[in-house]
């Protein structure tokens, strides 16, 4: 593996298990042994999972997927997803079982030879984990948002840095294949948009998918156990999205995945943000239910407003898209690819060339609606032609930004992440003063001291 | 009477044939129909996409949509057309609703009876009868081309209960 240190805990771990796999061969038959050596291939990357919940179950999902990875141990303080999760690596038939954990710092003190943690805890646990097994010596995939709050996220850059150990954090659109192509095909290369000057964003969601979640109160773990690790009881525990002091809310949850995009694909920080939030529908929860916000960037090539929207009250508007409106086209891109189109403005170059070296692929033409006598339609601007994205991939979301920061591992390549912590820190960093403005109900001009680690 | 008369005037095989091809077209059009009810598309990976001639250095791959058939998939009646019908004022929601979750079974059910020559009489009956409901569907919203499509399967329907005497390897005769 890419450690030197963790090649020598590789062989040891590699001798530990060979040996004890040739006794246990000999009292149970040589299958055992064939597993034994099967299960100790030295260019596996050995992974502890910190956090198996519903996202941590859609990382293994994706991860259960990538060759080489080998899943040495789970940690969870809830038995329920402890044992689904070491369920799931049995079901793997790979020859090997996980060690459960209920506690990190157990865990990081008898586990050895792991080469990187998936960290998918509550908000508030990010940062405490991330940088706790980055001071051990693991490189960190940890999920977005870094952290409830912008000092945590910037102790997870500090230890990344310090630690000379990767952290991706799983902010996964940076590395799907069709936004990168947008980017750096069609809006960097071709330009196909000209100037942007506007971007609108959303993410809705419908009242039905935004409740609280119940638990039967006899299978969460005790309270004591709860409030060891920061839970006053098994709402919150279960509810931690909804909490002020355990998570950033809808805008973090939801819109941290957006608001990314736009920072990445205009390639800067915004200058100021003014939001606007409310408990419209959820009238008892902590976080605003519904919040927009504008924010203002100055680019290279001009001043760009972009808005964004998460409404937990309502999946009008086709869920959750990003759009980037710009003089010759507008980019709506989505990770679903249904609600992704390229929009061009009838006095844009001509994309015929583009499409002929495949860069694009034309939709079929609408019928055009029946001319009228309506005044109102004499005012309106031709229909812009609808175009698409030339291909797709077909695996999870989440599966080609865990496939990086896995050969980001296995390279050593601090340059291969696609989304390490300093990055995302950049990106993130203006979130964390959304809900302080609609708050205080005025707008945050950034200062270094708002945006920098 | 001529040889060539004793040896024909009593011959019904045509008849039985026709019989057999009407059973057998109208059999496996009922079963298609239902098995199609819980047919779906998804992607699966495809080919490298070529820009400029070369492969992408993306990872994207040409969309190539396949069709499959899975229990989840089905549809009784088509999101398009149920639409349209929760519209008409004489369309009872409920009846909809059930007739969108029946009609898929139904049409199996009736398909292989009628293949199989089970109760053939009342089986044709049946699915005349499921036909007549679809036909009125279909005014409903102003199909008219469908609406002819199903009387030509009606005109059929009745031309194998007029055949039904002749039907063999049959199941419940009577019926």
């Amino acid at each position: 593996m890419n450690a030197p240190s963790n090649n020598h805990l590789n062989r040891r771990s590699f001798l530990q298990k060979t040996s004890a796999g040739v006794g246990a061969g000999m009292v149970l038959g040589a299958p055992n042994i064939l597993r034994a050596a099967e299960q100790a291939s030295n260019d596996d990357i050995n992974v502890a999972l910190v956090g198996f919940g519903k996202q941590g179950t859609v990382l293994f999902d994706s991860m259960k997927n990538i060759p080489g990875l080998r899943f040495q141990a789970v940690c969870d303080i809830w038995d329920n997803s402890r044992k689904k999760a070491l369920g799931r690596i049995r079901g793997l038939k790979r020859g090997y079982t996980a060690t459960g954990y209920s506690d990190i710092d157990e865990m990081l003190a008898t586990e050895k030879g792991l080469d990187a943690v998936v960290v998918a805890t509550p908000d508030f646990w990010h940062s405490p984990h991330t940088v706790k097994c980055l001071e051990a010596g693991l490189n960190v995939y940890c999920e977005k948002m870094m952290s409830n709050t912008i000092d945590g996220a910037r102790a997870m850059v500090r230890a990344m840095e310090k630690s000379g150990k990767l952290c991706q954090i799983g902010h996964q659109r940076r590395s799907n294949p069709r936004y990168r192509f947008t980017l750096e095909e069609l809006i960097r290369k071709k330009n196909i948009t000209g100037q942007i000057v506007n971007i609108n964003g959303q993410w809705n969601r419908a009242v039905k998918s935004s409740q609280d979640i119940s638990v039967n109160p006899k299978i969460v773990p005790k309270d004591d156990v709860l409030q060891k690790y920061g839970f006053k009881n098994a709402h919150e525990f279960m509810n931690w999205r909804v909490y002020r002091d355990l998570s950033g809310g809808p805008i973090s949850d939801l819109g941290a995945h957006q608001i990314d995009i736009y920072n990445w694909f205009l390639g800067c920080s915004p200058k100021s943000v003014f939001a606007s939030g409310g408990n419209d529908f959820f009238t008892e929860r902590e976080h605003f239910d519904n919040v927009m916000a504008i924010f203002d960037f100055d680019t290279p090539q001009g001043g760009v407003r972009a808005f964004y929207q998460v409404l937990t009250t309502t999946s009008a508007g086709g869920g959750f898209w990003e759009s980037f409106m710009g003089a010759d086209a507008t980019v709506k891109i989505s990770e679903i690819p249904s609600s992704s189109a390229i929009y061009r403005e009838s006095s844009a170059p001509d994309w015929e060339p583009l499409v002929n070296a495949g860069y694009l692929k034309k939709r079929a033409a609408l019928a055009k609606p029946k001319e009228d006598s309506n005044a109102v339609a004499s005012y309106a601007s031709e229909a812009p032609e609808v175009y698409d994205l030339p291909g797709g991939f077909n695996k999870p979301a989440h599966q080609p930004h865990l496939e990086n920061f896995f050969e980001a591992v296995r390279k050593n390549d601090f340059k291969h992440l696609t989304c390490d912590a300093r990055h995302a820190f950049e990106s993130e960093a203006p979130i964390y003063w959304v809900n302080p403005s609609a708050l205080r109900k005025e707008p945050i001009v950034f200062t270094e001291e708002h945006l920098s680690v | 009477m001529s040889n060539e008369e004793s040896c024909c005037s009593n011959n019904k095989l045509g008849l039985i044939y026709g019989a057999l091809l009407l059973r057998l077209w109208l059999g496996v059009r009922a079963i298609q129909t239902g098995i199609e009810k819980f047919s779906g598309t998804k992607m699966v990976s495809g080919t490298a996409v070529e820009i400029d001639g070369k492969a992408n250095d993306y990872g994207l791959e040409t969309a190539a949509s396949i069709k499959y058939y899975a229990m989840g998939n089905y549809h009784g009646v088509p999101a398009g057309l149920y639409k349209q019908f929760e519209g008409e004022p004489l369309m009872m929601g409920w009846a909809l609703n059930i007739y969108d979750k029946v009609l898929g079974p139904i049409l199996l059910i009736l398909g292989l009876t009628i293949l199989l020559g089970i109760a053939s009489r009342t089986s044709l009956f049946l699915l005349g009868l499921l036909y007549v409901s679809l036909t009125w569907g279909l005014i409903l919203i102003g199909q008219d081309p469908g609406v002819a499509w199903l009387g030509t399967h009606m005109v059929l329907i009745a031309m194998a209960l007029m055949l039904a005497e002749h039907n063999r390897f049959a199941i419940l005769k009577k019926w």
